[in-house]
């Protein structure tokens, strides 16, 4: 999962970035609303959260324009907590909204339901055979046993999850489990792809050759 | 009683008593003037009549035959006298007396409501009367009353009759001759008070039907004098139960009401817009609160979710000290400005020397306009002035900042003072990126920002709000001018006192 964060106040930015890619998603950040559109246009986000007051293009135009092109969730942050502003927001466009100060693990679960929303999900929990996988508490069960996945591995599943039945090509997985700073080249995504089939079943992550992978 | 306090009932009351009066004195008027109308007639028609028959006892007898010309009082022959009669001048003959028939028709006998007469002696016995004569006064001429009161004290010329006086149910003239004989004139007026009667009835039941009327209209009157109030009343009930947005609806401008309602309208206004500046206020001072406490709180949290070395720790306090920095400057800031707008922040007045304070402030930016190679030029006029000297140095550092901080590289900033028309002018002049023209009245507003790419995070946009209330309460004024892209000047106007 890859998200864009939106935020002009560097503290903030900076410990929001660090949470969200504690908590397993990839992050890209932006201080200015210029950047912040640029970005949220330029790559597949699977969430972007939003502030409000930004320097430069403030929230409500960065969505305005944004929507053009892209169905992209969006988490508003804002300081005002006037009806006027929450009802402003949702009819521009956004998904859902938080207002300052918020606590991590709200702003971790609006997260949450906005990405699986966005995947036409209505529960946390997706089951694929003997496998499930519960997006709310991050873990992975199969045949009611945990099974022990990485960070980055979950991600890998909970994505390809979120995606089922369609072919995901290695591009998308390389632009939403990965963020801007690391190396996309690398073949780590084959290690991942392999370490997952190691605990989960060979055939829980068909290869589609010549196009991605799949889960059935 | 709630009622009578009501103007409504109030001025319904009054409105009714005084219509009362009016249609009483009317009425009284009315009636007055028909009973002299009637009482007027009678009475003449009693003096005629009394008139006709003083005349008749006075004339002398026409000669006529024995028969035909007895005069209406004829004494009978002096053979019918009694004995020794006419030598006793005392005692009178009984008159055999009638009437002529003209004089007689004047009087209907059987009618008792028409006139009547009664001729008396000078004795006090009838000499004529006519059947009509009422039983009361039968007797008059004996009775006590007669004796005492009602017997005439003077005796009046023929030419002018007496005044006639009311005898219960009649009119009456009642005389003494100067022959010696009583005359008594009388009318029954029975009829003419029952007539005065029933108008009395009929004028007090107009009356009251006019005053129904006149309560009905003036109820309505009253209702809609007040109808105007009612509207201002409801109005204010609207307004002082949370909605400042509600008017008074002006129908009448010009009138009396109008004006109040306009008065009232343009106090609702200033309440609406300084109620929506308290909100506005208030919410910024609040919005601006949020993100410092939201820096803490993420901080806080990420770094609790798990151990993590003692670098990362002191990176986590370090940003959390930021934020606690922010909201000290925006609390004092904001404290300032509630201070001042209270009126509770009293300048330390006191004199001192302008020239060096503000000296002093440059030493203070010095080294940031070093870091950004921004040159400060001085042209100060040595001048004393008295006013609070911390507040205006923090004015001038804050100015002074800006014009730094906003500056270009290597740009400068010129800082003047000069006494001019005994005011203590002081210009700071930049070489910035100057502000937008649409920027430049807002300026000065709380927590106004203008373009917010140039200002960074942190700044809450009251610097230039509370160095406006700083130089207000010195009783000076500040204003700005800028160019785009050319630079900002501000300059200080400060009373010499």
């Amino acid at each position: 999962m890859r998200i864009l964060v939106v935020e002009d106040e560097p503290d903030l930015l900076a410990s929001l970035a660090q949470a969200l890619r504690e908590e397993g998603y990839a992050v890209d950040t932006a201080a200015n609303g210029d950047d912040g559109l640029f970005n949220a246009e330029g790559a597949d986000y699977d969430a972007i959260v939003l502030d409000v007051m930004l320097p430069g293009m403030d929230g409500w135009e960065i969505l305005k324009r944004l929507r053009k092109t892209k169905k992209t969730p969006v988490l508003m942050l804002t300081a005002r907590d006037q009806t006027r502003d929450r009802v402003k927001g949702l009819d521009t466009g956004a998904d859902d909204y938080v207002i300052k100060p918020f606590d991590l693990a709200e702003v971790f679960a609006r997260l949450r339901a906005i990405i699986r929303r966005s995947a036409n999900k209505t529960t946390n929990v997706i089951v694929i055979g003997d496998v499930k996988i519960d997006t709310a508490a991050r873990n992975v069960t199969l045949k009611e046993k945990p099974v022990d996945l990485t960070a980055r591995e979950y991600s890998l599943v909970e994505f390809m999850a979120l995606h089922r039945g369609e072919v995901v090509t290695r591009t998308q997985l390389y632009e939403h489990l990965f963020d801007e700073n690391e190396d996309s080249f690398s073949n780590l995504l084959d290690v991942h792809v392999s370490n997952v089939r190691k605990k989960l079943g060979a055939e829980f992550i068909a290869t589609r050759r010549g196009h991605g992978y799949c889960i059935e | 009683m709630r009622i009578f306090k009501s103007i409504k009932w109030r001025l319904q009351l009054w409105y009714g008593l005084i219509l009362v009066a009016v249609l009483a004195g009317f009425g009284f008027t009315a009636y007055q003037l028909e009973r002299g109308r009637q009482m007027g007639r009678i009475d003449d028609e009693l003096q005629r009549r009394y008139g006709i028959l003083v005349n008749a006892l006075r004339r002398p007898p026409p000669p006529r035959g024995p028969d035909e010309n007895r005069q209406p009082f004829d004494r009978p022959p002096p053979d019918q006298f009694p004995e020794g009669g006419p030598q006793d001048q005392n005692v009178r003959p009984p008159f055999e007396f009638r009437l002529p028939p003209q004089i007689a028709g004047l009087f209907d006998t059987n009618n008792p409501n028409d006139f009547y007469f009664v001729i008396s002696s000078r004795d006090g016995e009838d000499i004529a009367r006519s059947a009509n004569v009422p039983q009361v006064l039968t007797n008059l001429a004996a009775s006590p009353l007669v004796e005492m009161g009602s017997m005439p004290e003077t005796r009046a010329s023929p030419d002018r009759p007496p005044r006639p006086r009311a005898m219960g149910d009649a009119e009456e003239i009642y005389q003494q001759l100067q022959s010696g004989e009583t005359i008594r004139v009388g009318c029954s007026i029975a009829p003419e008070l029952k007539e005065l009667h029933r108008t009395a009835l009929k004028l007090t039941g107009i009356g009251g039907v006019i005053l129904l009327f006149g309560l009905a209209g003036g109820w309505w009157l009253v209702s809609r004098a007040l109808c105007p109030i009612e509207n201002i009343s409801s109005a204010a009930v609207k307004i002082s139960a949370g909605d400042l947005t509600q008017r008074i609806n002006l129908a009448e401008a010009e009138s009396e009401l109008g004006q109040l309602a306009t008065v009232l309208n343009s106090t609702f206004a200033r309440l609406e817009s300084a109620f929506a500046q308290q909100k506005q206020f208030a919410s910024d001072a609040a919005h601006e609160l949020r993100t410092p406490v939201s820096v803490i709180l993420t901080q806080t949290q990420t770094a609790l979710n798990r151990e993590r070395d003692a670098e990362s720790y002191k990176q986590t306090v370090e940003a959390c000290q930021r934020a606690a920095q922010r909201m000290r400057r925006l609390i004092e800031s904001l404290l300032a400005l509630a201070r001042f707008d209270a009126g509770q922040e009293v300048l330390k007045r006191q004199h001192f020397d302008f020239t060096s304070t503000i000296a002093d402030c440059i030493e203070l930016v010095k080294p940031l306009a070093a870091e950004r190679g921004v040159k400060i030029l001085i042209e100060l006029e040595p001048m004393e002035f008295t006013g609070d000297s911390e507040r205006l140095a923090q004015v001038v550092t804050n100015l002074l900042t800006n014009a730094v901080q906003y500056n270009q590289p290597n740009g400068d900033v010129r800082v003047k003072l000069e006494s001019s028309g005994g005011l203590a002018v002081l210009t700071m002049a930049d070489t910035g990126q100057g502000i937008a023209a649409a920027d430049l009245p807002r300026v000065f507003e709380r927590f106004y920002r203008g373009d917010q790419s140039r200002t960074g995070a942190g700044n809450a946009g009251l610097g230039l709000a509370i160095c406006k209330v700083i130089v207000e309460a010195h009783g000076g004024m500040i204003e700005v001018s800028s160019r785009e892209n050319a630079g900002t000047i501000f300059t200080i106007r400060l009373p010499a006192a």
